[in-house]
């Protein structure tokens, strides 16, 4: 059985920031989980996630659909209008996973960081 | 242990666990036991093949058991389990052959012993034909349940490849200085890859599209007709304002650039907010083709690079120019511009070329789409026949999971065709 581990962190910067540390594959299998808890999380008052995705060695198309729905549960009374998320944002993607998002020119929406410190201070 | 299980009493206690045998009295379990024979099985042995007369029945002790049909799995049996006894009732063909997964210890009894044993009690007779009935009753509700689930699984693919092969362009524009050619080879499970091209009203260009909608299934192909719809509206119609200008005399002059920019961003952003909850995502790359100059322009939204493979042996890759479309209402895509040159053949394809595996698990690669292309002046047809050629040979024996869609353009200065 496929499975997706998540621990849940917090960290303070200029905003209280929920770090969701992912370790496994997130494919159509796995999504679900990341997606749920991240729905937890935001339902018990994180408004802020970074999601470190330094345990992930394989990331598919239904990874990259879950973390558009968690973008969309951050961003549910925004308003439109800008081009990155502020409420989610990337850390420490391996290589084959950095691959892929660089293919997808996912960049282009999400900001994506190497060190937790400045990816905290940056919400 | 083995010697433990070597003794009557012991034997004894493994058939009376046997579902099958749980009718028969002592005395014929205890002469069932004393004539049956132990044999210890190395993990990956057949003991019984398909097709063949059997004389035996066997009953698990200890290990795993695999019964199939070739390569498909039909049940995974162990402990207290028993396999071959239909053969040794009817005395018919073997209908599937057991292999052994593990280390197995079994016991096997002959025909004849079998039935000489039960001879003697009419009672246990009918326990046997009871427990065999049951079980042809099980097999039988098992395929039932199969064979629907199964048969509603193809219709569903079979919807899915239907919608596909409806919206891929019956035909395609004719012009004396622009060879085309295109593979789509689709995978098994319906996937949402796509590829148009058309004229446009407004200016002379050619529109070339080709796209790879996320996730498999129906709900994949919808969204295929949705993306490629979209995208050819946008820039039949939407940029002219309205698409009652198209019948009228009078034309509002728009760029290509900006015909190219509008049209991304209109489908992008329809899918975006309409269809937000879904989360589904394409990447595509949507070029404009000056037939006259050779001018390419292009956007790329997180789309394979194609490639330019040059008459001179040089080697284009078209970058992305932007993120997949579909997700995110605002997005910002970059419209480049390339220009094709006599004998120049533009190539575009989806993930199913480059990730296409081989039974190692190693992709095919755009080091190897590089490689296949090497030689120059190929057709637009040849060229993509020496490439699927590629594919399906570095392959081999590995299933194709994703859909394979090609498209070539061969461009020559007009005039010289």
């Amino acid at each position: 059985m496929a499975t997706l581990n998540i621990l849940v962190g917090h960290a303070q910067g200029n905003v209280p920031v929920t770090v969701l540390r992912v370790e496994g594959d997130i494919d159509a299998a796995t999504h679900k989980i990341l997606q749920d808890k991240a729905a937890e999380v935001i339902d018990t008052g994180s408004t802020h996630i970074l999601l470190d995705l330094g345990g992930v060695n394989y990331m598919g198309s239904a990874g990259f659909r879950a973390i558009h729905a968690i973008s969309n549960m951050l961003h549910k009374d925004d308003t439109p209008g800008l081009l990155k998320s502020t409420h989610l944002k990337l850390l420490n993607p391996t290589d084959p996973v950095a691959r892929v998002i660089k293919t997808l020119g996912f960049d282009v929406y999400l900001d994506i960081y190497q060190d937790r410190d400045t990816a905290v201070n940056s919400f | 242990m083995e010697t433990a299980l070597t003794s009557t009493e012991n034997r004894i206690e493994t058939l009376r666990k046997c579902v099958f045998l749980q009718g028969l009295g002592e005395k014929v379990l205890r002469e069932l036991a004393a004539k049956a024979e132990m044999l210890r099985v190395a993990a990956g042995k057949t003991i019984v093949t398909r097709g063949e007369i059997g004389s035996k029945m066997y009953f698990i002790i200890s290990g795993q058991t695999r019964v199939h049909h070739d390569e498909v799995t039909l049940a995974n049996i162990g402990p207290g389990d028993v396999f071959g006894e239909m053969a040794v009732l009817d005395s018919e063909k073997r209908s599937a052959s057991v292999t052994t997964q593990s280390d197995s210890l079994l016991l096997s009894i002959e025909r004849e012993v079998f039935y000489e044993a039960l001879s003697t009690d009419p009672a246990a007779f009918k326990a046997v034909i009871h427990a065999v009935l049951q079980r042809e009753r099980e097999i039988i509700q098992e395929v039932k349940t199969r064979s629907t689930k199964l048969m509603a699984y193809e219709k569903e693919m079979e919807i899915g490849r239907r919608i596909q092969a409806d919206f891929l362009p019956k035909s395609v524009p004719k012009l004396d200085n622009l060879e085309l050619a295109f593979t789509f080879e689709a995978a098994r499970e319906v996937a949402g890859d796509f590829y148009d091209v058309f004229k446009l009203n407004s200016l002379p260009h050619l529109a070339i599209v080709i796209g790879d909608v996320c996730d498999k299934g129906v709900g994949a192909a919808l969204f295929m007709t949705l993306f490629r719809s979209l995208i050819r509206a946008s820039s039949l119609y939407g940029n002219m304002g309205s698409a009652l200008l198209d019948t009228g005399s009078q034309r509002e002059t728009i760029s290509a650039s900006e015909l190219l920019l509008n049209s991304m961003l209109t489908t992008n952003r329809y899918i975006a907010t309409t269809h937000a909850g879904s989360s589904m995502f394409a990447s595509v790359f949507f070029g404009l083709l000056d037939p006259e100059s050779g001018e390419l322009l292009y956007v790329n939204a997180g789309h394979e690079s194609p490639i330019i493979f040059r008459q001179n042996g040089e080697t284009e890759l078209l970058d992305i120019t932007g993120g997949v479309i579909g997700l995110f209402p605002v997005a910002g895509y970059a419209v480049e511009k390339v220009t094709l040159k006599e004998g120049d053949l533009l190539f575009t394809y989806t993930d199913g070329v480059n990730e296409a595996r081989n039974v190692e698990g190693e992709l095919f690669s755009e080091q190897r789409i590089l490689e296949v292309a090497a030689p120059r002046g190929n057709s637009a047809e040849t060229f993509l026949r020496i490439m699927l050629d590629a594919i399906h040979s570095f392959r081999g024996a590995a299933a194709q999971s994703d859909d394979i869609t090609m498209l070539a353009l061969k461009y020559q200065t007009p005039g010289r065709a």
